[in-house]
C-alpha cells in the first residue's frame, strides 16, 4: 500500500497508482510515466474515469505490462486454449452439489437454503441469503491502520473477488472474515459453516491426504469413511488422485494447495473463503478452479476469493478494492 | 443483438482492429463502437487499449493526435506497410479457419 517513491511530479488517485504500480513492476520511470499519460488520455477520450474503464490501477498495470509483452500471434487455430479433458469424475456435474448421496444426513443442515441462524431476520432480503456481512471494520495493529471502514456483504450464490495491493491487508480481511482474526472495530456476522482456504499452511506434512480428509471430517461430524470418499471426490473434481501413502510434505505445492481446497469444502460450507488458492497450479487446473467455483456459485453458495490476478475479476459478481478503501 | 461469447473474440482482435483502421483511421472509442455495432464484441477498455498500444509498438499501426469538437483530443491510428501486411496473413488465416468450422458445422447439421 505504500507506494514506491519515485521522481518527478507525485500524482494520487488513479494515475498516481497506476505509474507507481508500474515502477514497482520495473518499468523504467521515463516508460512508466509515457504508459500513465497514454493511459490518462485513453479514458479521457472515451469520457470514461479510469477505473471505469480499466479497473483496479495495480492490476491493469500488471494486465497492461503482461499484453505488451506478448507476442501476439493471432490464436485462430486455438481460440480455446484448454484441451478436453480426459474422462474422470471431475467431468460429472457432481452429486455433492445437491443434497446427494455423498452427503447424506449429517451435511444436511448445511444445504438449508434459508438465512442462518446467527444472521437474524431481515438478511434474506435480495437477491440470495446473506452470508457475510461486514460494518465499518477496521483493522489496527498498534498505530498502523491496516484498513478502515470496510463494508462488505456478500450474499448466496455470489462471488466475490477482494483485490487490492500487496500488503494492503487482503488476506487479514479474509481472516477477519473467517473469524480468525479478531477486528479493531465494526461488526462481522457470518453463517454457521464456513470454509476457509489459507493461502499455504493450513495442512499438516506428516499426515496423508486421507488422514487429512479423516481429521477434519470428524471435526464437522462426518463418519471416517464418508469424509474419505467425499474427500476423494472433491479431489477428482480437481484432477487430483491422491496417493494412498504419499504424505502432505511430499505433494508438490499446487498439489498441496488442491489438498487445501478440498478441506476448505469437505463439509459442505455455505460461505468458501479463498485466499489466492491456486498458487502453484497448473493452467489446466486453475480453469479447473474456476469452473469449480461457479459450480459452488450455481449450487447456491457465496465465495469470496482474494486475488491479484486481473483475469480473475471476469469469474467475480462483485469486486472489492481494498486498496481503494483503505 | 446478439453478440458473441468474449471468448471467441480472443485471437480474432488484431485481426477486427486492423481490418477497421485499414477501412478508415480511428481512436480507441470509435474502434469499440464498431466492434459493438457489427455486433462481434463488447471489447472492455482494459482488453482494447491494451491491443492498440501493442499494435502501435509492433509498427503494425501508427498513431495522429487529432483534436475533436467535444472534449479532449483523440489519437488516431492508421495501418502501416508491415500492418497491411500482417492484416493479409491474419486475413487468409482468418478464412481458412472460417472455412474449417462451416465444414464441420454444416456436416453436422445435415445429419
Amino acid at each position: 500500500m505504500t507506494p514506491a517513491p519515485h521522481r518527478g511530479k507525485p500524482e494520487s488517485g488513479w494515475a498516481g497508482r497506476f505509474e507507481d504500480e508500474l515502477l514497482r513492476l520495473g518499468l523504467q520511470p521515463g516508460r512508466a510515466r509515457e504508459l500513465t499519460e497514454e493511459t490518462t488520455q485513453q479514458a479521457a477520450e472515451s469520457a470514461t474515469a479510469p477505473d471505469a474503464l480499466f479497473g483496479p490501477a495495480h492490476l491493469y498495470a500488471r494486465h497492461l505490462l503482461t499484453e505488451l509483452n506478448t507476442a501476439p500471434h493471432p490464436a485462430i487455430a486455438n481460440p480455446n486454449p484448454r484441451p478436453a479433458p480426459g474422462p474422470g469424475p471431475y467431468l460429472d456435474p457432481g452429486p455433492y452439489l445437491g443434497p446427494g448421496p455423498d452427503l447424506g444426513p449429517d451435511l444436511g443442515p448445511a444445504l438449508d437454503p434459508g438465512p442462518s441462524p446467527g444472521l437474524g431476520p431481515g438478511y434474506g432480503v435480495g437477491h440470495g441469503a446473506v452470508r457475510l456481512r461486514l460494518a465499518g471494520v477496521s483493522k489496527r495493529y498498534r498505530r498502523r491502520t491496516v484498513f478502515s471502514n470496510v463494508d462488505l456483504t456478500v450474499r448466496a450464490g455470489e462471488v466475490t473477488a477482494i483485490v487490492g495491493a500487496n500488503g494492503c491487508g487482503k488476506s487479514t480481511l479474509l481472516r477477519i472474515c473467517a473469524g480468525l482474526v479478531r477486528p479493531s472495530d465494526g461488526t462481522v456476522h457470518r453463517t454457521r459453516r464456513v470454509g476457509f482456504v489459507p493461502q499455504d499452511g493450513g495442512t499438516a506434512g506428516w499426515l496423508t491426504a486421507s488422514e487429512h480428509f479423516t481429521l477434519f471430517g470428524a471435526a464437522a461430524g462426518l463418519a471416517y469413511r464418508r469424509a474419505r470418499s467425499t474427500g476423494e471426490h472433491l479431489a477428482g473434481r480437481l484432477a487430483w488422485r491422491p496417493a494412498p501413502d504419499q504424505l502432505a510434505q511430499h505433494l508438490s505445492g499446487g498439489t498441496r494447495q488442491k489438498l487445501n481446497l478440498v478441506l476448505g469444502e469437505l463439509h459442505a460450507p455455505d460461505l468458501l473463503l479463498l485466499d489466492e488458492p491456486y498458487q502453484g497450479f497448473d493452467q489446466g487446473t486453475y480453469l479447473d478452479f474456476w469452473r469449480q467455483v461457479h459450480a459452488w456459485r450455481d449450487a447456491g453458495k457465496a465465495v469470496v476469493v482474494v486475488t491479484h490476478l486481473l483475469h480473475d475479476l471476469q469469474h467475480a459478481d462483485h469486486v472489492y478494492d481494498l486498496g481503494a478503501a483503505a | 443483438m446478439v453478440i458473441a461469447p468474449r471468448p471467441w473474440l480472443h485471437g480474432f482482435l488484431d485481426l477486427c482492429l486492423l481490418a477497421m483502421l485499414h477501412e478508415r483511421p480511428d481512436y480507441g472509442y470509435g474502434l469499440a463502437q464498431r466492434l459493438a455495432a457489427a455486433g462481434v464484441a463488447d471489447v472492455p477498455g482494459g482488453t482494447l487499449y491494451p491491443a492498440l498500444l501493442r499494435l502501435e509498438q509492433q509498427g503494425l499501426a501508427e498513431p495522429s493526435w487529432h483534436p475533436s469538437e467535444s472534449g479532449p483530443r483523440r489519437k488516431y491510428y492508421a495501418v502501416t506497410a508491415a500492418g497491411r501486411a500482417a492484416l493479409d496473413t491474419q486475413v487468409a488465416e482468418w478464412h481458412q479457419f472460417r472455412d474449417g468450422i462451416d465444414q464441420l458445422v454444416t456436416a453436422g447439421a445435415a445429419r
